[in-house]
């Protein structure tokens, strides 16, 4: 009885100062909230980055691209490509008994900001969820096959937000994203397909044939340039002019000149792309074949290796740190929402000194008296951890749609991480402890003395 | 009811502090006895220390020096818990405001006092509610004391010292702000339990209550017992 009469008075309480209570709850809600967003946030990113490790154990590039740049501009888009490498490496990687399967890529072309990379059928089949949309008439199997070349496979986020449709047709800009001397190419892609959402780069990316990347650098083609610097460009070519030497230079040019192609450009390049690469991504049988070819294909002087697995746990490990930051300043915040209801809490025990001096004075001991305090800041305390955790994560798994196309992640939102856990533990500390000076507190008053002296 | 056969108060005094550093004493070196069933009036002007001194004798605030004994207790001696514990047991209060926790219902705020200190019986609800019929209230009981007016509030606060029956009774301006009919119910709730015997202890500057004749009158403006 008497406990049940501690709980009504408690939630009485609670329930007739709705306006701070809520604002109290509200504030730990919202931290907790936001405690879970960065948890199943970097959770799913972190998810998405080893899915993609384990998809391509280990990427070949170009001799001199840090493992970085090789995972960054091929698993995840977000990187120009260090360079180009012969076509033929894919070919001998293909051979290799160690391998299971190989994936050469072309980066070089974008259209609005959405990358263009060159693959092969297999690659779309290596990745794809199936599509929204696709040309009947193509073969979904071999998508580049027979004459598709111009094809164009569209990744879910970009076909949304270019409203592109199949039929449709576009011109590439010279350039990888991000390079200010980009140039619109004559090459016109036709779309093919729509790829459904795969919840990762690969919604935001645009696959065409690798002869289509090939057609378009080997013409030398119109292109109107818009760039002020050329360095880049300058710079590129020069790498691929010196690897043109040292490998096909002479077959490239002897085409040139069957082919024989008007170039109306003064900037043209003077170098044909054919049979050029910017990456292989390889599956490997086992990790040590993995181990083994990174070794050889980084230390033969012509290309560069990474296991992607490793770059991406050096990737994720920056990436923690950031989340540890986030953590703090999280629990920094929830901190100073739970001096915020403490000060709350204090400031009412003055408006309550009337009621409490009433209860003791009917013979309510003071250690029921302090219990009441304490349990009505525990009560918002672990309510507010309650409905901001809960809140949080329902609001994640509303939001996870749009959460995973926008950010290209598999989003878990009823995943509970450490990040979490350490919040609580340490809110439900600050909550006992603040309690217990709050109830301290109450417990030293001599209310009725002090209402006399009043 | 619990008993003890007189109150006897011994040299209490109390002063308060002021804001200029000195202390202004309320009461000094007061010494009387009271025998059980009888009744204390204490009078004054407003501010001259008749709820300072129930407090004190109801051991809420300690006293700068002296004792009070309820029969071999005495209160000021006793640890804090021992004091809620004998107020819930042996004293019951009628305020001139403030009487009920908003927390609880009308009945709750009844029988409140004793279920903290676990002391209800089992038929507690009837008894409270046979409380509440004596002062009319019955009808209320399941309100929250918001609902309710002052006189109401009265009565509620009288019921709750008859279900309580304690062998002492604090009433300090009881009739205060009421209509003459409730102010009747609770002079006669109040009588009716002088009548069993319960000691009161009663300040008020309500004429109904002049016809009342106490055993000690306790000026506390000039300091005089008669």
């Amino acid at each position: 009885m008497k406990y049940a009469f501690i709980f009504k008075a408690v939630m009485h309480s609670i329930s007739h100062r709705k306006f701070s209570v809520f604002t109290s709850i509200f504030a730990i809600s919202a931290a907790f909230a936001f405690l879970a967003a960065i948890g199943c946030i970097s959770f799913g990113l972190a998810a998405t980055a080893v899915n993609s490790s384990l998809a391509f154990p280990l990427v070949v590039g170009p001799s001199g691209a840090s493992d970085t740049t090789l995972v960054m501009s091929t698993l995840f888009n977000t990187d120009k490509p260090a360079g180009t490498l012969d076509y033929e490496v894919a070919e001998k990687l293909e051979k290799d008994e160690r391998v299971s399967a190989v994936f050469p890529i072309a980066r070089s072309d974008s259209y609005m900001g959405v990358p263009i990379t060159g693959v092969e059928s297999a690659y779309i089949n290596e990745i794809s969820k199936g599509f929204w949309d696709i040309d009947p008439m193509i073969d979904e199997k071999d998508i580049f096959g027979g004459k598709n070349s111009d094809c164009a496979v569209i990744g879910a986020k970009a076909a949304m937000r270019y409203d592109m449709s199949v039929w449709d047709t576009f011109f590439g800009s010279h350039g990888t994203v991000g390079d200010e001397d980009a140039h619109v190419h004559d090459f016109k892609y036709k779309v093919c397909a729509i790829l459904k959402p795969l919840n990762g780069p690969e919604d935001f990316a645009i696959f065409t044939s690798l002869k289509s990347v090939w057609e378009i650098h080997k013409h030398g083609h119109h292109h109107h340039h818009h760039h002020e610097d050329a360095e880049d460009e300058e710079h590129d070519h020069e790498h691929h002019e010196a690897e043109h030497e040292e490998h096909e230079h002479h077959h490239h040019e002897a085409e040139h000149e069957e082919h024989g192609h008007h170039h109306e450009h003064a900037e043209e390049e003077e170098h044909s792309s054919e049979g050029k690469i910017t990456a292989v991504l390889v599956k490997t049988k086992n990790p040590v074949f993995t181990a083994a070819l990174e070794r050889e294909y980084s230390e033969n002087g012509l290309t560069s290796a990474t296991d992607t697995g490793r770059t991406v746990r050096k990737l994720m490990s920056y990436m923690n740190k950031a989340e540890e930051a986030a953590g703090f300043f999280s629990y920094g915040t929830l901190f100073l929402v739970m001096i915020l209801v403490f000060v709350t809490i204090l400031s009412s025990i003055n408006e309550r000194k009337r009621e409490m001096a009433l209860m003791r004075t009917l013979g309510i001991g003071k250690l029921p008296i302090s219990l009441m305090i304490f349990l009505e800041l525990f009560f918002i305390s672990v309510f507010g951890i309650v409905v901001g955790t809960l809140g949080g994560h329902l609001l994640l798994a509303f939001c996870k749609p749009a959460l995973d196309f926008e950010l290209g992640i598999n989003l878990e939102p009823f995943f509970f991480t450490g990040i979490e856990l350490h919040g609580m533990i340490w809110t439900m500390i600050a909550a006992f402890v603040l309690s217990l000076a709050a109830m301290g507190k109450i417990y030293r008053m001599n209310l009725v003395e002090e209402i006399a002296k009043e | 009811m619990a008993s003890f056969e007189k109150i006897s108060v011994k040299n209490l005094t109390k002063s308060f502090g002021n804001a200029d550093g000195g202390r202004t004493t309320i009461f000094e070196n007061i010494t009387f006895e009271l025998d059980s069933g009888a009744i204390l009036r204490l009078s004054g002007a407003s501010g001259s220390g008749k709820t300072t001194f129930m407090n004190v004798m109801s051991g809420l605030i300690k006293p700068d020096s002296g004792s009070v004994f309820f029969g071999n207790t005495d209160i000021t001696r006793l640890k804090e818990s021992e004091k809620d514990r004998f107020r819930a047991e042996n004293i019951g209060y009628i305020f001139q405001t403030f009487n009920l926790l908003s927390p609880f219902s009308v009945i709750e705020n009844v029988y409140a006092p004793l279920a903290f200190a676990g002391k209800l019986s089992g038929n507690y609800k009837d008894k409270a509610l046979e409380s509440l019929n004596k002062v009319g209230m019955k009808e209320l009981a399941a309100k929250k004391p918001y609902h309710l007016s002052v006189g109401q509030k009265q009565r509620v606060a009288a019921a709750r010292v008859l279900f309580a029956d304690p062998p002492l009774v604090f009433a300090d301006e009881p009739t205060a702000s009421l209509d003459r009919n409730s102010s009747e119910l609770v002079k006669n709730t109040l009588l009716e339990l002088n009548k069993n015997g319960t000691t009161l202890v009663l300040t008020s500057h309500d004429t109904i209550f002049d016809d009342i004749k106490p055993d000690i009158d306790f000026n506390l403006e000039t300091g005089v017992l008669s």
